[in-house]
């Protein structure tokens, strides 16, 4: 795959980052307006059903409020978040831990081409460059340097991604992270976070919905599964409404819809 | 002596003047013969004609009769021609006072007695005669009512062959039947099945309003007994009635299968047809060896439905693709080429599996997921490619249905109908500069240019493009959807409440 080089001055968000001259940017023709509002999604590369969940969940939120995805092309997390956005039509950016001419592994090509081919970008700050040990750490500053926000999904007691927690209060970024169950070993991390104070605690599908209440839909949902019809009837309401506020929590990835049945997912 | 009586021959919907030339003559050996191509069933008419003849109390002419159904290269078929060649030999024969026969058309079946049986295609007839000038026809009484919908000509109705050999005599008169306007009002005629009376099923009726609002296909899946033939019989009762023009339209094709009933004049409700999945492909887009209309042409203008729709052979439903397709079809046989109209409203119904419990609540569904694959594939994608709307029809309990006593306002056949006109009448302005008249017969380019997608909407729409998989063709069906949706809400442009109600119909995967 073609790529192409960027100035650091074009990327005002990354300026402050000490000695980063230049980019290495794929494809060639990029959409520079993904830059304008993006938010980091990161976490570990051991990831589990929790977090899978988790990803699918909020993500597609974030994707309709307009947001590009920002991780780091590791498998697990990183990952499955590029995935998720790309299957909602969102943009995301892979942000690669070695150099950009370096051949992908074959595990990786296809969610490459994934992403260029939805308008999304790859970069690297090197461009040839094997993956070490300290590679990793250093392009997390990237990560946060060019979002607005930061979510850890999920963390381990000593993970990268609490590297980039740290990364993300020195740069005076918004932290979030996903509260997990205090039994998992992969929610640790995260935990601690919010119990330290350091990073909010992410309790909903979105922002937006972080006090607010669920959708009245959702609610009669939350403890069975209901066709439209019943819904129509149990809420009273005429069935083109129903019908278009499902639609909707089904993209959002609130609902899901199994042979004319609809769950919380 | 040779005389000359007119008559009509009828390929398909096109009607062909006859002359029916017979001589009888003073000299020869007696015998009867009919040339000029005759099947069959016209040769049949020498026995018919001979005793309806002697039994009106009139003599068969011993002498050598010749019959010429002119003109002579056109293969004639039926038993209409009875009528003029009977008058044409008693003409001939003198027993009956030499009349003018160029003003008029003779057309009936003869029964042994005398009598004249009901014949098809009379409503032909009458417009044959209108258009070319033609005063007077003379008709078998029995099917006499179909042509009185046709004005400008004196429609005398027949009921014995002695009957009119007085009345063409001038020793008595039979009435000439009265011209039957056709009712313009809507309210002439009620729905044999009104939504109200279907319990529950709140977003299929949905879905039927707006298949009939846009014109669009639709697919109701689900498990048996969940009511999905009963709401495909609901559509025609909230389709706007037919036209006049459209009327006419449609009797043409039943008077001439022979499918209008003594009493009846005209056809003012949509048709509705069920054809059973045994059916075969020249039983649904017309065939036989003179092509007779089949029922993609009896459901023109109304409703066709498929029940168990993946049990019909491919093939069959192959054969649907042409007329879902331009609204015509176009029937090639030896015996000549004929075009029928078929523009027709596909109402599908489809079992989710082949037991057909597959998501039942409480019955279990016996089938393996290769076997439910292998049934979804049996129906052909383009046919599939041309249904807008998939409603999924969910089982319900009998408990639900009692106690859950709608509280909602219920929708009424009759109120469904005004919301349906209402759309149409918004669709016949927008599409007033080209020839269309619902939102399902857009093609992409007047897609762009007519319909007024917001782009709030357009996102919505691209999310779940993205989401679902959605093909190109599946994308530009949904705004057609959407289309109609903002139409029944007399919405200038599409909001995005429309596009998400419209992604609920969407294909299934």
């Amino acid at each position: 795959m073609n790529y192409t080089t960027i100035n650091i001055n074009d990327l005002p968000s990354l300026s402050t980052i000490r000695k980063l001259k230049t980019l290495y940017i794929m494809p060639k023709t990029y959409d520079k307006t993904a830059f304008a509002n993006c938010i980091a999604v990161v976490g570990s590369r051991r990831m589990t059903s929790y977090g899978r969940e988790v990803i699918e969940k909020i993500i597609p939120h974030l994707v309709m409020e307009g947001k590009t995805i920002v991780s780091g092309f590791m498998y697990g997390v990183d990952q499955y978040a590029h995935d998720i956005c790309i299957q909602c039509g969102g943009k995301t950016i892979a942000v690669l831990g070695w150099g950009i001419a370096e051949p992908f592994k074959d595990t990786d090509v296809l969610l490459a081409k994934n992403i260029i081919e939805h308008e999304g970008i790859i970069l690297s700050e090197w461009e040839y460059q094997k993956p070490s040990i300290w590679t990793f750490p250093l392009r997390n500053r990237i990560i946060v340097g060019i979002s607005q926000e930061v979510i850890i999904i999920e963390a381990a007691e000593k993970s990268g991604s609490l590297i980039t927690a740290d990364l993300a209060i020195q740069m005076k970024k918004p932290l979030w992270a996903v509260p997990g169950p205090i039994t998992s070993v992969m929610s640790k991390g995260t935990n601690r976070l919010i119990a330290e104070g350091k990073a909010r605690p992410w309790i909903d599908m979105s922002k937006q919905h972080q006090s607010s209440s669920e959708h009245p839909l959702v609610a009669l949902l939350a403890h069975e599964s209901l066709t439209a019809n019943e819904l129509a009837r149990k809420t009273n309401q005429p069935i083109e409404q129903v019908s278009a506020d499902l639609t909707i929590l089904v993209l959002s990835g609130v609902i899901v819809e199994r042979n004319g049945k609809y769950s919380v997912q | 002596m040779l005389v000359k009586v007119r008559s009509i021959a009828n390929i398909g919907l096109e009607t062909i003047p006859v002359d029916v030339e017979v001589d009888v003559a003073s000299a020869g050996f007696p015998g009867f013969t009919i040339v000029g191509l005759a099947s069959k069933a016209v040769e049949e008419a020498k026995e018919r004609v001979k005793t309806a003849i002697i039994n009106s109390g009139f003599e068969f002419p011993p002498r050598k009769i010749t019959v010429n159904l002119a003109p002579a290269d056109l293969p004639k078929d039926g038993s209409s021609y009875d009528l003029p060649i009977a008058i044409g030999i008693l003409l001939a024969s003198e027993q009956l006072p030499s009349i003018d026969t160029n003003q008029s058309l003779y057309y009936g079946e003869l029964s042994l007695d005398g009598t004249l049986r009901p014949t098809k295609g009379v409503l032909l007839v009458a417009l044959h005669a209108q258009q070319q000038g033609i005063t007077t026809i003379y008709i078998p009484e029995a099917s006499a009512k179909e042509a009185s919908i046709v004005p400008e000509i004196t429609i005398i109705p027949v009921v014995t062959l002695k009957e009119l050999v007085i009345h063409l005599a001038g020793q008595s008169n039979i009435a000439p039947l009265p011209h039957t306007p056709i009712d313009e009002t809507i309210e002439s005629f009620d729905t044999l099945y009104d939504i109200s009376e279907i319990a529950g099923q709140e977003q299929a009726k949905r879905a039927l309003i707006i298949a009939a609002a846009g014109g669009h296909n639709l697919l109701l899946w689900g498990p048996p007994g969940t009511g999905k033939t009963m709401l495909a019989r609901a559509l025609p009762g909230i389709l706007p009635p037919l036209t006049p023009k459209e009327s006419l339209e449609v009797t043409r094709i039943y008077s001439l299968c022979g499918l209008l009933s003594n009493n009846q004049a005209y056809i003012r409700v949509r048709p509705f047809r069920a054809p059973h999945h045994g059916v075969s492909a020249a039983g649904l887009i017309g065939g036989g060896s003179s092509p007779m209309p089949g029922e993609v042409s009896l459901a023109h203008l109304g409703v066709m439905f498929l029940d168990e729709m993946a049990e019909f052979p491919r093939s069959v439903l192959e054969s649907l693709r042409q007329p879902m397709e331009d609204g015509v079809v176009e029937i090639v046989r030896a015996a000549g080429h004929v075009k029928y109209p078929a523009s027709f409203t596909l109402v599908a119904a489809i079992n989710p599996c082949p037991c057909g419990y597959l998501g039942h609540p409480t019955k279990p569904c016996s089938c393996t997921p290769k076997q439910i694959n292998k049934y979804r594939h049996r129906i052909s994608g383009p046919i599939l490619d041309r249904i807008d709307l998939w409603v999924h029809v969910s089982a319900m309990d009998v408990e639900k249905l009692t106690i859950t006593k709608p509280k909602q306002r219920i929708l009424s056949s009759q109120t469904a109908k005004e919301l349906v006109m209402k759309a149409r009448a918004i669709q016949y302005q927008r599409f007033s500069r080209i020839s269309m008249y619902t939102n399902s017969q857009m093609r992409n380019k007047e897609i762009k240019q007519l319909a007024h997608l917001t782009p709030e909407a357009e996102q919505i729409l691209k999310v779940a493009a993205q989401k679902f998989e959605l093909s190109a063709r599946s994308y530009f069906r949904l705004i057609k959807v959407a289309r109609t949706i903002a139409d029944l809400d007399a919405s200038e442009y599409i909001l995005p409440y429309h596009m998400a109600e419209a992604i609920q119909y969407k294909q299934l995967q």
